[in-house]
């Protein structure tokens, strides 16, 4: 039996799955690979408004900085998201969730953002730089047909009311 | 039975016999008497108790008498002469009492002869030995303390004779005998030689010669040789010494030793084994000690020696030849390390220096100990020190690609080019093959030592070629910049040398950049031809590099004139023309520019930076200017065109009217304060030209830090605040890709400090942060 093999997988009895097993195994280092390539990338970059880094040792788990967009009434805020890579990413997309409350007609209380491309319309040429920036182009441009939150929803069309509400609730939940 | 009064007569016939029995030596008996009396002594059966009854009174008499008045003599005295005469006399004393007991000796041989019981008499069968032996014992059993003193005077006073009769060079119109310190009229050298040669003589039939004056011998010989040698080897290196010193100690040493041994004959008799023995036992000693305090000599001048070399080279031969026959090694590497640290090894030395004496070093100890074993030892810190010194790497680059005498490293560098064959034949040597010195490191292997060339040891110091490289590179593109005409013929023969040694892949970068200066000049000739570029009052050469192979350049603003400014737009626009696709993007505060002024009656040619040139156009319009109206049109921050503008002021042209303000000085004026200031415009030009325009490896790797400091603010960004560790983890685990990713914790936390320190970082408690925008 190889020893570089993972002893949770290398326990399995079952030579066919464990094959697969190493399979993923091997796509899994090269997922690792990808995510290191696109950190360097982001660094590179290093984008107005939007930044992302693993949070710890572990390279699937990311934490996202949004800044609101200009010109919106989002301008002005700072929005925590964390980023799950699952192991066949960039086949499937990351679970991309708000840390910080958002008040938001697609994104719901618990962070959960409703946003095609992280669902049905995701593809493999997307990467972590493409999905902050959608997100943060969500924020000034929602999609109040398929809401997430009522209320943001039926605020958003009046823009200096929605404006106050959206100031308040951020100033009381920046800090949780 | 014999009566009583007989036996009394026999008695007093012994007693006369051997007048030692009351206690004096001297006796009237005739060796016929002796006989009689002998008989008598026989015929009673008496004649092992007489001889051992006179030997005990001898051994009484030589304790109590002969032995104590001996000593006695054995003043210390501060006047040599004395010391000389006290000696003499002693010894003479000592071998008159023994001769005197001569006859009673002979008799009593022969009474020993008719005792048949072959008692040896102190260890020897002959009783004139054994009485010798007695002699000796009692002597040495009451040996004073300073017994030493005037028998180094009287060697001394003979040896300075005995000189002065074999040396006597530079007697000049000294009115004193340099033998015995009195004028000439009344020299008495004669006679201390008679007296030394005398002494010795008695001394050695007394067989006392080693005994009493060995050690002093020994001692002044040793002195004597050591001052020879301090006199014929201090500060000269060029002449090897050891066969000299060998034929003095043979000669001079030798026959003054032989003399001593034999009584004043220069040759000792053939027939004597002990004497010829006792020489050569002491020759032995004296070599040895010749070579050995020669070699200590010459290993104190070692540091000296070293900085010599090759014109040396006698030197070294010697101490490489004494090595052997001394146990030096160990005192060599130490004080060699010694001098060193404390001479060279200091703020206060040059890196040029360092480095010149670090070669001089590496080439001595080559030829001094073949196997590398000295050399690695000693040239330990030296490495160490080297590799702390920020401009080593400069420096030896710069030695390596100069021209001319002195630069050692260019001669070598080219040598390595000459002979680079020679290792195959190398090979071929294996039956001359020598084990390791006890002293090498075991762990290191031995053919490293020998293998590795001066070059290659200096490359070594860093333990990586790459610096150089780079560091060669970064000269490279000063020179090449900072000459007007560009000689690429000798800088392509450095560089294929360099390759040789580095590896073709290393200097690509090195060739491209020469490959450049090359097409530029193909490149402007081709640019003038062109029409569209039209005619202008003003020369322009453009120096076309390949952004990607230089070094990066150290990033400064200046903005041009606008009759340049469109002239480098035309200049582009041909370019443009010329190689489809490429355009030109300027540096403008690189390069040369060539003026010529006219102020009043005065005529300047100049070539001065573009800096100062634009500097200069400005005034051509207009002739007053404030610091600030020049940072609005060039664009350069003031306190640099504060420091700039003090090269015009030194030439004379503009003056500063009052604070930051500046006028032109007209011609009238200049013509006088021209030949004041032509020293100062000099020193100052000078000052102009070393100054580097490539950003150096310190800005270098701030650069490589900056791509960090990306990341780091990154995670900041997104983790809010991290222990310096957790930084350095994650750097570690994340930008491991980036370029120059080495970067220890103390690294990294200096770059930080310096962000705290630009407030663009925020240190909360060992907390990092970013801080709030």
């Amino acid at each position: 039996m190889a020893q570089n093999i993972n002893p949770h997988y290398a326990s399995s009895s079952n030579p066919a799955k464990q094959n697969e097993d190493t399979i993923k195994l091997n796509d899994n280092h090269a997922v690792s690979k990808r995510l290191q390539k696109e950190l360097m990338e982001l660094m590179r970059c290093s984008d107005k408004g939007i930044s992302a880094f693993p949070e710890s040792e572990n390279l699937f788990k990311w934490i996202g900085t949004i800044h609101g967009p200009e010109d919106t009434v989002y301008a002005g805020h700072k929005y925590k998201l964390s980023l799950e890579f699952p192991n066949s990413y960039p086949y499937a997309p990351p679970v991309v969730k708000f840390v910080t409350p958002c008040f938001h007609p697609n994104v719901d209380t618990c962070g959960l953002i409703c946003l095609d491309i992280l669902k049905d319309k995701w593809t493999a040429l997307y990467d972590i730089r493409t999905v902050l920036i959608s997100i943060q182009s969500l924020l000034g441009e929602p999609n109040t047909l398929s809401p997430l939150n009522q209320q943001a929803s039926y605020l958003w069309p009046n823009q200096p009311a929605y404006k106050k509400y959206l100031d308040e609730f951020y100033n009381k939940n920046k800090d949780s | 039975m014999a009566k009583k009064g007989e036996l009394e007569a026999c008695w007093s016939k012994i007693n006369y016999a051997f007048p030692i029995l009351n206690g004096t030596i001297f006796t009237e008996c005739t060796n016929e008497e002796y006989e009689d009396i002998q008989e008598i002594v026989i015929n009673l059966g008496i004649q092992i108790k007489i001889r051992d009854l006179v030997i005990i009174h001898i051994e009484k008499y030589v304790r109590q008498n002969i032995v104590p008045s001996f000593w006695a003599k054995f003043v210390k005295s501060d006047v040599e002469v004395k010391g000389f005469q006290l000696f003499k006399t002693a010894i003479n004393d000592l071998y008159d009492s023994v001769t005197n007991f001569e006859p009673m000796l002979r008799k009593l041989s022969l009474l020993n002869s008719n005792c048949s019981d072959n008692m040896p008499i102190f260890g020897e069968r002959d009783i004139i030995l054994g009485f010798k032996q007695l002699l000796r014992a009692t002597l040495l059993a009451q040996i004073p303390l300073e017994f030493q003193y005037i028998i180094y005077f009287f060697y001394k006073v003979s040896f300075n004779v005995f000189d002065n009769e074999y040396e006597n060079s530079d007697m000049g119109e000294d009115v004193m005998c340099s033998g015995c310190w009195n004028d000439y009229s009344d020299c008495n050298c004669a006679y201390i030689v008679k007296v030394f040669h005398d002494t010795n003589r008695k001394l050695m039939e007394l067989q006392l010669l080693e005994r009493l004056a060995g050690q002093v011998l020994t001692n002044f010989i040793q002195m004597r040789i050591e001052s020879h040698i301090q006199k014929l080897c201090t500060g000269t290196f060029d002449v090897s010494h050891i066969a000299f010193l060998e034929n003095w100690l043979d000669t001079t040493v030798m026959s003054w030793l032989t003399r001593i041994y034999c009584g004043g004959s220069s040759k000792p008799p053939p027939d004597d084994k002990n004497v010829q023995n006792a020489i050569s036992k002491f020759k032995q000693k004296l070599s040895y000690y010749l070579y050995h305090s020669y070699t200590k000599l010459r290993i104190d001048q070692l540091f000296n020696i070293i900085i010599e070399y090759p014109d040396s080279q006698p030197a070294v031969d010697d101490i490489k030849l004494c090595l052997d026959k001394t146990d030096l090694r160990p005192t060599l590497c130490k004080n060699l390390q010694t001098a060193l640290e404390t001479r060279l090894l200091h703020p206060g030395v040059n890196t040029s220096e360092i480095l010149t004496a670090y070669v001089s070093t590496i080439r001595t100890l080559r030829h001094l100990d073949p196997s590398g074993v000295i050399l690695e030892t000693v040239t330990k810190p030296v490495r160490n020190y080297l590799r702390n010194r920020e401009d080593t790497v400069r420096s030896v680059v710069s030695s390596l690609t100069e021209d001319g005498v002195g630069s050692e490293l260019a001669e070598e560098l080219a040598k390595f080019a000459a002979d680079g064959e020679d290792d195959l034949e190398k090979e071929d040597l294996w039956d001359e093959w020598n084990p390791d010195p006890v002293d090498a490191d075991p762990k290191a292997n031995s053919s490293d030592r020998k293998a590795s060339d001066i070059i290659s040891m200096l490359v070594n110091v860093y333990g990586s070629k790459e610096l150089f490289v780079n560091e060669y590179r970064t000269l490279l593109a000063d020179r090449l910049l900072g000459q007007t005409v560009i000689n690429t013929e000798k800088e392509i023969t450095y560089l294929e040398l360099l390759k040789l040694r580095f590896g073709e892949s290393q200097l690509h970068f090195c060739e491209v950049m020469l490959k450049d200066v090359y097409d530029s000049k193909r490149i402007n000739a081709l640019i003038h031809q062109d029409n569209s570029f039209g005619d202008s009052h003003i020369m322009c050469n453009g120096m076309i590099l390949s952004a990607q192979f230089w070094p990066p350049f150290k990033d400064e603003s200046l903005e041009l004139p606008d009759v340049i400014k469109q002239l480098l737009e035309r200049y582009t626009k041909c370019f443009e023309a010329l190689k489809g696709n490429r355009t030109l993007n300027w540096i403008p505060h690189l390069g040369n520019v060539n003026i010529e002024i006219e102020i009043g009656q005065k005529k300047l040619d100049l070539t001065v930076s573009p800096f100062n040139a634009t500097l200069i156009m400005h005034f051509q319009d207009k002739p007053e200017w404030s610091l600030e109206e020049l940072h609005q049109v060039m664009k350069v921050p003031i306190t640099i065109l504060r420091r700039k503008i003090t090269y015009w002021q030194s030439m004379g042209l503009i003056s500063e009217k009052s604070a930051d303000y500046y006028v032109l000085v007209d011609g009238n004026d200049a013509n006088r304060s021209n030949v004041a200031t032509s020293q100062v415009q000099e020193m100052i030009c000078e000052d102009e030209e070393s100054e580097s325009v490539m950003a150096s490896a310190h800005d270098q790797r701030e650069g490589e830090l900056q791509v960090f400091w990306s990341y780091i603010v990154g995670m900041l960004t997104n983790l809010d605040s991290l222990p310096l560790d957790r930084i350095h983890q994650m750097l570690k685990m994340f930008a491991s890709q980036a370029p120059g990713t080495e970067c220890s914790i103390q690294e990294l936390r200096q770059f930080l400090d310096t962000k705290v320190r630009t407030h663009q970082l925020v240190l909360q408690g060992s907390m990092y942060k970013l801080p709030k925008t």
